[in-house]
């Protein structure tokens, strides 16, 4: 098979971001005008959603349907400024207990009614706090409409700014009061046919095949959307991504859409480009916890004992096709707020890895040290490999392994809700800001069973919580940076849990599509600055 | 006849009660349940908020009661509430239902038409060429994996020579006449009709050759050549009639099919189909959906079997008289 190396796409990527404008910088394409018009076909390396917006998220398929149509407060860019959408400014007061955000003036919801300050505090309380926010907004104790355009968050703790603008650039889209309030949200039946104030409009939903979406005529911002129309289509398949590509009928698709050797041999006939910005504030990584409960795993020294043995250079470069790069610690590279170099890693060593678990206790007696179950979570078809490469990768210092690759909801149930293994394989991602997301899988209160994507190992290290505790309310952006690295130093010499690779996402698109905008979550953005250069 | 046909309906009945009672303890059996789907893609960690959508999607009570309230909701036609896709079950069913039928429909009528001219070829010309060209080719196309034919057959129409769309059932995003949305699905049927009916049509050629060859050594048709007909009269009004019984059985069993419809084509080409709906459904666990496509499935069955029992006793009225 045809294999490029991960430098070969990065290298390649970067060239392109240069010569084509897509994902690229904003002044890359400040010399050209944006053209208006034209249908817009986008896909992602996915499947289509249960429904098109789904209240509390509902990973990254609805989280792209739905975001073409409901809009954030703000949104954050590669540069980590954040831009106003729905709200003008968030300003902190001077004790970080209150915000004050000031809102676009006459902005209407699709049906026509006014997007006002009642909205808002409506998603704020009834929203954002119980459903979107996964706990984030626990601290938020009322919200209250001072008038039509400014809406007071008052809390019962200090709450950093960026944290709380990270909140707000993220999972917490604005829905609207006079359609949701008083009813069951999950079942509403505008979740299968969004009414937003975003600047594109549904307009028809064919189950199994697409969504298109027209031009919002009455949109706040008038020169955009630059696109007349937007379908959104699924394939399910990667292979028929590419064949679409060819064949002309679709210009853009985000997060990995089309086989890793499709991507060179379509980058090189130059009538496509692939880029990896995009994705700084959803960053992916193939996880391994080890359950800190059993005997054996409890101790540190046989957790490293054990990361010693694992080829990341392999698991980049031969299960991905260098769509994936070696982590040096939980948080990904990509992540220039908190992610830090010096922190402790793991060479490739097996004869250390041996002899370290010589000193712990564990020599090879009988053929082996001991036997492990692996699980590894087979929604990805990477997953499925690394578990396959980390059974022989353990078999070759002595350790027999029983590996387990169920499907997703066996995988759920046996890590997340039973804690049925003694190393597990999943995937973390998370946005730019640590908590909750990144942090809830390794702090005392991440220990929920039955809710998946949280502290698998049950790991529990009281310095650790409180650290996290010190950095939720901390508003000093240097001294939280400090404190991050602080609790990231622990986690990485106790090795509870460990991001092995972390997942390099590209776009792939027609060379004449451009974006006039640097969206740190190019998925879940509203794509209205997409325009068609033909 | 009637008589035969009311049974065959009646006996549905024991059917779909089977299929829902089997299949339900089956997913029950399956580690995970659809709530643990459910939280983890909407990365819910909020032990109250899990609670909530427990008692929303019924999962608060046992196994038995869940059973019994759905069997109820079969006998009164509403086969229940997808939470998943947020609307009823029989919604959800019929929005992917009419492009299953048709891929299904239009397949095996592909099927039909190809394996039995190639089954009559081959046995007409037993021993030539001919007969071993067939052979040969319905061997390779009975082997070659169904989802590899449609990613060839994609490259080489629609990417290579452009001349058929990519995947899909319509045209995105343009508007159409009656006639020429017709044609235009028309287009996007062909790839998969054919690469799954000549899957299906390498059954039906090899069992109609020898099907043919077997009442080919008949007396009766020695004594229709005898009497001096022509061989093409031979062939399709004494061989062709009499050999049809066992490929109208093949067909029969392949119609109960049409609902369930085929993952792996409707995957390759991104057909908006049933199969799809099915496999997510099972791995999310979401029982009530697929409960449905299996009842629908069964009742499809059972039709179908009941009308290729009303085609055997005209194609062999032998069978009536037992």
């Amino acid at each position: 098979m045809d294999t490029i190396s991960r430098r070969d796409l990065l290298a390649g990527a970067a060239g392109l971001a240069l010569t084509s404008a897509i994902g690229g910088t904003a002044s890359g394409q400040a010399a050209r005008t944006p053209k208006r018009g034209g249908t817009l076909v986008g896909s992602w390396g996915g499947f289509e959603p249960q429904a098109l917006f789904v209240p509390p998220g509902g990973g990254s398929s609805p989280n792209m349907t739905s975001t073409k149509v409901l809009e954030r407060l703000i949104r954050l860019d590669e540069d980590l400024q954040f831009r106003p959408v729905l709200a003008l400014s968030v300003t902190p007061a001077a004790d970080f207990r209150s915000y004050t955000i000031k809102l676009r003036p006459n902005v209407k919801w699709h049906d026509g009614a006014d997007f006002t300050a009642d909205d808002v505090v409506f998603n704020a309380m009834d929203y954002w706090k119980p459903i979107s926010s996964g706990g984030a907004l626990n601290a938020l104790v009322s919200a209250e409409a001072v008038d039509k355009e400014t809406v007071v968050l008052k809390f019962n703790a200090t709450v950093p700014d960026f944290f709380l603008k990270s909140i707000l650039a993220g999972r917490t889209v604005t829905i609207p009061k006079h359609i949701y309030a008083g009813k069951e949200m999950m079942t509403n039946p505008a979740n299968n046919l969004p009414i937003g104030t975003g600047p594109f409009k549904v307009r028809e939903w064919v189950r199994g095949s697409h969504v298109e979406y027209v031009r919002n005529e009455n949109y706040w911002d008038p020169q955009l959307p630059y696109v007349d129309k937007l379908v959104i289509r699924w394939w399910r398949d990667p292979a028929s991504r590419s064949a679409a590509f060819e064949a002309g009928q679709l210009d853009f698709a985000v997060f990995n859409p089309i086989p890793a050797p499709d991507v060179k041999r379509l980058v090189d006939t130059r009538r496509f480009t692939a880029v990896t910005e995009g994705y700084k504030n959803t960053a992916w990584a193939l996880t391994t916890y080890f359950n800190t409960q059993r005997e054996i795993f409890k101790r540190a020294d046989v957790r490293r004992a054990l990361l010693h043995a694992v080829d990341r250079e392999f698991i980049s470069d031969t299960i991905y096709f260098g769509r994936a790069k070696p982590a040096t610690g939980h948080i990904p590279s990509s992540n220039s707020l908190f992610y830090f170099k010096d922190l402790p890693t793991y060479s490739f060593d097996p004869d250390k890895a041996g002899k370290l678990l010589d000193a712990a206790g564990y020599p090879i007696r009988n053929g082996s040290r001991f036997t492990m179950n692996i699980v590894s979570a087979g929604w990805f078809e990477e997953n499925v490999k690394a578990g396959q490469y980390l059974r022989q990768a353990f078999e070759d210092i002595g350790i027999k392994v029983d590996l387990a690759i169920p499907d997703r909801a066996t995988s759920l149930k046996r890590i997340y809700t039973d804690y049925e293994f003694d190393m597990a394989i999943s995937n973390n991602s998370g946005p730019l800001e640590l908590a909750p997301q990144w942090t809830q899988s390794y702090t005392t209160s991440g220990i929920v069973k039955g809710a998946a994507f949280r502290n698998a190992s049950r790991y529990s290290n009281p310095a650790l919580d409180k650290l996290v505790d010190q950095y939720l309310v901390e508003t000093d952006p240097k001294k939280r940076q400090a404190l991050a690295r602080e609790f990231q130093l622990i986690l990485a010499t106790e090795a509870p849990v460990t991001s092995l690779v972390e997942i390099v996402s590209a776009t792939v698109a027609r060379s004449d599509v451009r974006v006039a905008a640097n969206y740190a979550d190019v998925l879940g953005e509203s794509w209205a600055h997409i325009w068609l250069d033909r | 006849m009637l008589r035969i046909l009311f049974r065959r309906l009646v006996q549905i009945i024991p059917l779909i009660l089977g299929v829902i009672i089997m299949n339900f303890g089956l997913i029950q059996l399956a580690p995970g349940s659809f709530l643990d789907v459910m939280t983890a893609e909407q990365q819910i960690s909020d032990p109250a908020m899990i609670e909530r959508m427990r008692i929303l999607y019924g999962m608060d009570q046992p196994a038995a009661v869940q059973l019994l309230k759905y069997i109820w909701s079969v006998v009164t036609l509403d086969f229940g509430y997808s939470y998943r896709q947020n609307a009823p079950v029989l919604t959800v069913i019929m929005q992917h239902l009419p492009a299953t039928a048709l891929l299904m429909l239009a397949a095996i009528a592909v099927a039909l038409l190809v394996g039995v001219v190639a089954g009559v070829v081959a046995a007409v010309k037993v021993n030539t060429i001919w007969d071993n060209l067939i052979s040969l080719i319905a061997v390779f196309f009975f082997a070659a994996p169904t989802f590899w034919l449609g990613i060839m057959l994609t490259i080489l129409f629609s990417v290579k020579l452009g001349w058929l769309p990519v995947g899909g059932m319509r045209t995105v995003g343009t508007e159409f006449g009656a006639i020429a949305a017709t044609f235009d699905i028309a287009r996007h049927l062909l790839l998969p009709a054919v690469s799954l009916g000549l899957f299906y049509a390498a059954t039906y050629a090899r069992v109609m050759r020898a099907s043919m060859l077997e009442v080919y050594k008949s007396d009766f048709v020695r004594t229709a050549r005898s009497k001096g007909l022509p061989g093409f009269q031979v062939v399709v009004i004494h061989v062709l009639r009499n050999a049809l019984l066992p490929v109208v059985t093949l067909l029969g069993l392949q119609l109960g099919t049409v609902l369930g419809g085929s993952v792996v084509i409707e995957t390759v080409f991104s057909w908006p189909g049933i199969g799809s709906l099915m496999l997510d459904s099972v791995m999310s666990r979401n029982y009530p959906v697929v409960l449905g496509v299996l009842v629908m499935s069964s009742v499809v069955v059972a039709v179908a079997n009941a009308a290729v029992d009303i085609a055997y006793f005209k194609l062999d009225p032998r069978i009536s008289a037992r």
